[in-house]
Order: structure tokens, then sequence, then C-alpha cells
């Protein structure tokens, strides 16, 4: 029996990627015998190049649970997580819910929130262009349309809400020297890139609350009651004011379906 | 709340946050940079071409593959990121 | 058809240096001597950002080859569609002097495996090949160059030489050949082939661009000699001497330093490029050819 291209083909591929599977039948060498070492060449390609991936990817988490523990955990993701296309770039967007599940990462209960961030990061970095909602547009808005209005995240828009300092573990590992968090709260994190440089910021409650609901395709007036409820102090006009001139939307739309 | 009683709260309130911010002007992104300052905390982020992984059309000559055969805990920075509380700390691990 | 400017300019017959993100800052500053700036096409199919922002800023200075390594034209299954899509895109809209893209496959059903890896050469794996250049060329609406491999096996199911199969692909599709000097060491050495015969072989009058880079060295299960094509270093001194042989049959041909791995700051790799530029400043005018019609 022969076998098709596409068979030995997948054979190929089934033992690139199942180390217990025999070599692939038909591949040698110069000496006329198969060499798994060589074989192992490409094996060792396809997981150090994932690996390498993540870890570029991943910078902050890396750190955090030292380069062993990471490329442990990286091994174990891309031995069942291949890219789903050839860009990169794109590799690891479902890692964080990886690592919320992944046992041996328990003890470090803020690392797939972190991990989110970073996510979200280079997410807002490859995010379409555009222009962002200008703060003088909020002004020409008419009074009573206000409440029914919703928005047009800017595409490079990402709300990260975490049970720990997310942001502030994030932050104090951009440098050389690492120091401890101080406060150690619950943080959202923005992320947003309206030009060419990401911004990440730590929002407030209530505010992180109302932009939640935006990004889920609330209206204003509903997002605003939302915002109250958790935060008495939610400031709507500095809320919408801020995040604007942050750049995290595109434009207002009426609310579809809504009747005024 | 109800629905008119919303309305004016949220119209008063842009009006106010409108007029004591001077904001109503149309800004420049680079004027942009400085008024968002006042609102939430800025993060350090990192340079403007840290891109991230990218493709690859070399080999590698680490021999590192190993299967999943792996034992290791958590050895970074993880183990002091909070001082003052334990909730940054890693849960005992047991001998 | 119409064809602009752009589309049949072709790479000038220099030393080119792939584009890396550390790198944009010094070369929009300085606007150093270098021929062209290559870049992968998969690391440019972003939405938008900075890449791009820094690829058109450099592309105005500078000619521009695209060199995809996703396609996986060497597999049994169909190309990608959407992927076809994104190079189209991007054809478009940054006009390249060059596309080019592997003799090789790395997309599969369990997903794209990111390496470049090898198939045997047989009747069935060449007209797929070719079926997959044609439609490349067709979608694009240009001539591409295909790259010789670098490989670590062989298949015993082979039938076709490897030159011979990359001949046949060109002359069977029209598509020009990027010639991999580095690629051809690595593969010699593993394969236990003369380099200066597989240069002598090859049909240098199909070949649109060189490539050059640096190689790692270890051994294989029989404590054979095996070479990695690992792009982490300065061009070895032997391949130095391959692409000098090499010029002597071709004439100056764009070329291109490849250095994907630890790459060094910008002075390093441009010394790289000066010392190649010094060897095509050297080598003859290519004599003249005469190309099938």
């Amino acid at each position: 029996m022969t076998m098709t291209f596409q068979d030995s083909q997948n054979a190929f591929a089934a033992a690139l990627l199942h180390p217990d599977l025999p070599l692939p039948h038909g591949i040698t060498t110069a000496r006329g015998t198969a060499d798994p070492l060589r074989f192992a060449v490409y094996r060792n390609n396809v997981h150090f190049s994932l690996t390498t991936a993540l870890a570029q990817r991943f910078p902050v988490t890396q750190r955090l649970v030292g380069p062993d523990f990471f490329t442990g955990m990286a091994r174990a993701y891309a031995a069942d997580h291949k890219p789903a296309s050839p860009l990169i770039m794109h590799y690891g967007d479902d890692f964080p819910a990886f690592i919320a599940a992944f046992p041996p990462a328990a003890s470090v209960a803020y690392l797939a929130d972190v991990a989110r961030i970073e996510v979200a990061w280079s997410q807002a970095y490859h995010a379409a262009d555009g222009p962002p909602l200008e703060v003088a547009q909020l002004a020409a808005i008419a009074p009573e349309r206000i409440a029914d209005l919703a928005v047009t995240p800017h595409p490079s828009t990402r709300l990260v809400r975490s049970d720990f300092p997310a942001g502030s573990i994030w932050s104090v590992h951009q440098g050389e020297t690492v120091v401890p968090v101080g406060e150690w709260r619950a943080e959202a994190v923005l992320i947003v890139r309206p030009q060419m440089q990401v911004e990440i910021r730590i929002l407030p409650e209530g505010d992180a609350e109302f932009l939640a609901c935006l990004l889920r395709g609330a209206a204003l007036g509903e997002a605003a009651e939302a915002a109250f409820a958790v935060a008495a102090d939610f400031d709507f006009g500095s809320a919408l004011i801020g995040l604007t001139t942050l750049g995290a939307f595109s434009a207002f739309e009426p609310l579809e379906g809504e009747v005024s | 709340m109800n629905r008119s009683t919303l309305t004016l709260a949220l119209a008063g309130s842009l009006a106010s946050a409108i007029a004591s911010t001077a904001f109503a002007a149309p800004l420049a992104p680079e004027k942009m940079a400085g008024n968002e300052k006042c609102y939430g905390i800025a993060l350090k982020g990192q340079n403007d071409c840290a891109a991230g992984p990218g493709t690859t059309c070399a080999g590698t000559s680490t021999m590192d593959y190993q299967g999943n055969a792996w034992k290791a805990v958590p050895a970074g920075t993880c183990t002091s990121m909070n001082v003052n509380g334990h909730k940054g700390m890693l849960a005992p691990v047991k001998s | 058809m119409s064809m602009s400017k752009d589309r049949t300019a072709a790479l000038p017959q220099r030393a080119g240096l792939g584009l890396k993100p550390e790198h944009y800052a010094t070369i929009l500053a300085d606007r150093p001597d270098v021929g062209f700036f290559e870049v992968h096409a998969e690391n440019y199919m972003g939405a938008g950002g900075p890449p791009h922002r820094y690829l058109e800023a450099v592309a105005d200075l500078y000619p521009l080859s695209l060199h995809g390594v996703g396609l996986s034209i060497g597999a049994a299954r169909p190309l990608d569609r959407e992927h076809l899509k994104r190079l189209r895109m991007l054809v478009d809209r940054y006009r390249p002097q060059s596309f080019s893209e592997h003799l090789a496959w790395s997309t599969h059903d369990s997903g794209f495996l990111n390496d470049l890896l090898p198939l045997p050469y047989t009747a069935e794996t060449l007209a797929r090949v070719i079926d997959h250049v044609d439609e490349t060329q067709q979608w694009l609406g240009r001539r591409m160059l295909l790259e010789n491999p670098s490989t670590y096996l062989l298949f015993s199911e082979s039938t076709i030489d490897e030159i011979d199969f990359l001949a046949a692909v060109a002359s069977r599709t029209g598509c020009g050949l990027l010639l991999d000097v580095n690629n051809v060491m690595v593969s010699a050495v593993n394969h236990r082939l003369d380099p200066v015969a597989y240069i002598d072989r090859f049909p240098i009058e199909r070949v649109g661009e060189i490539h050059l880079a640096g190689y790692d060295e270890t051994f294989d299960g029989a404590g054979d000699r095996l070479l990695i094509d690992a792009h982490g270093s300065a061009v070895r001194p032997d391949v130095v001497e391959l692409f000098r042989h090499t010029l002597s049959l071709s004439g100056p041909l764009p070329t291109l330093i490849e250095w994907d791995n630890d790459v060094p700051d910008f002075a390093t790799l441009h010394a790289e490029a000066v010392r190649a530029d010094a060897m095509l400043s050297a080598a003859a005018p290519r004599r003249s050819v005469t190309r099938a019609a």
C-alpha cells in the first residue's frame, strides 16, 4: 500500500506533535537509516518557537514565575494549543484562561489576570487605527438624547478587571528592578491605543463598571445607573470626558431599536 | 431614578464637567496627552516598538524539548509582590 | 494589463537587511545606506498600529522585499484562502519590489506548526507545489520567488532531485527562485552533498534574490556533523566563500542578510551588509543569459 502525500504529511505531523509515537515511516539520512535526533530537530523547532513566542508576548507573566516554570507552563499549553493561523502575534490569546485553570500556577492567584493585561496590551498594539471620538463632540450632544446614546469603542480599547492589583503588578515589572506593590486591592485596567502609544490606566470602580457596560453595548443611561449602583460617588460627566479624552471611543450612536 | 430625572442628571453632570475642564474646544493629540493625566492612574508602559512575538524562518540548535515531564514551582518575582500582607505570597509549598 | 512602476521595478543588486522592530528608530533617524529591507509578511498582517506606521516610513525610503513564512506552499492540503487574501492586501498596500516564499509546509489540521517542514520530492508533490505556486501568483497578480529549503532529513520515497524539483516548478509556473546559500551549505553538509556542485547545477538564470545567514553546528545520532539553519550569528566563512562562487556564475544579485535570533545592534548588522556589498561590487555583471520564452 502506498501512502498519499496527505497521508504521509499527517503521519509526519502526528510524530512531530506526539513524541511517544515512532518516527514517521520513510524518513532517512544519507547513511540510509532514520535518525531520531534529526527528526527531533523539527520537534524541537516547533515547541521552542511556540514557547519562545509566548515568552515574548508574556514577559511579565514570565518574570513573575521565573523562566523554568514559565517554559513548563508554555510547553503544556503549546502541546494542546497550536496557533490558529500564521499570525504569531495572536498566539496565546487564550493563554490566560489556560493559566487560570493550570493547577501548578494556582498559588499565584493573580497570574492569569496579569497575563490578560499582556494579551490586551498586544491586541491594542496591533488593533486597527482610527480617529478617537473628541471631547468637542460630547459638548454638541443634545441633552435630552444623552441617556439613549451608545458608544462605538475604539478598536484598541480593552478593559481588564481583576480582584488583585494586576495593573500595579504589571507596572512594577516594566523596569529592571521590581518593587513590591504597595496597596493590595482590586484593580480595573483600561488599555487603549488612540494614536501610536499604548496607554494603560487604572480606573475607579464606578468608571470601570460604566465602561464595562458600554463595551457590552449598553446606552449611557443604563451604564450610568449600573455605575451608580456600585459607586455612589460615580461622576458621569467626569467619567465620560475622561474616557473620551483617553481615546476609548470612536463614535456615539443612537441605540438600535430605541424609539425617541 | 425615572427616565427624565436620569436624563437631567446626566446632562447636568456632563455640562458641569465640560464647563469645569474647558474641554469644549477640539484638542490636538499632544494637548490631550497633558489633560488625560487627570483621569485614572497612569501606569508606566513599554516602549513603542515592543511588537511582541514575530515569525521566524530559522531553526534552533537548543535541544530543549522534554515533553511534559516537568516539575517546578513558581520561582520568580511573585514571591515578593506584597510585603505588607500575605495575599501576594505564595501558598507554602509542601515538601 | 497596466503595471505600476513599483511592480515592475526589481530589487537593486545590493545587500539588504531584515527589518527588525528594535532598529526602526535608528533606521529612520540615520537613513543608513542599505540596498533594501525585507520583512516577514506575517508580521505585518495585524490590523494597524506601530508596525504598519514604521513599515510605511521605511518603504518610503527603501526598496522593499516581502518574504512569506506561513503560506505552506509545500502542504498536501489546499492553500489557505484567508491567508492568500491577507497577502494580497499587503502586496496591494506596500507594492513591494519582490515577494518570496519557501519550498516547505507549516500548516496542518492541528494548526500552524511554526516551522518550515520538509517534503518528499515526487511526481505527486511536484504537481501539488506547481498548483500552489500557480494559485499564489494568480492571487497576487505577480511573479513570486520560491526559496530552496534547509533540511535535516531525507525521504526514502523521493524520486526527484531537489534542484530538478525547483527547476521544474520554475519552468512550469514561470516563478523565479530565491537561492539561500546558507541553506545550500546546511543541506549539503547534512546530506553529504557537495555544496559547490549544488550551486553549479542550480538554474542560476532563474534566481531573483540570494539569502545569506549564519548556521549553528551540532552532531546527529551517529556523530555526523549536523548544521542548523539558526539565523543567530554572522554569515560563516564557508558560506561567504560559497556566496563568492555563486556570484562568479550569477553576477550581482539582490542579497539579504538574515539575522533573526539574538539580533545584534544595527551597526553590527549593517557591517554584514557592507561586506556583502563589497563582494557584489567586485562581481562581474551577470553573463547575458537567454531565457526560455
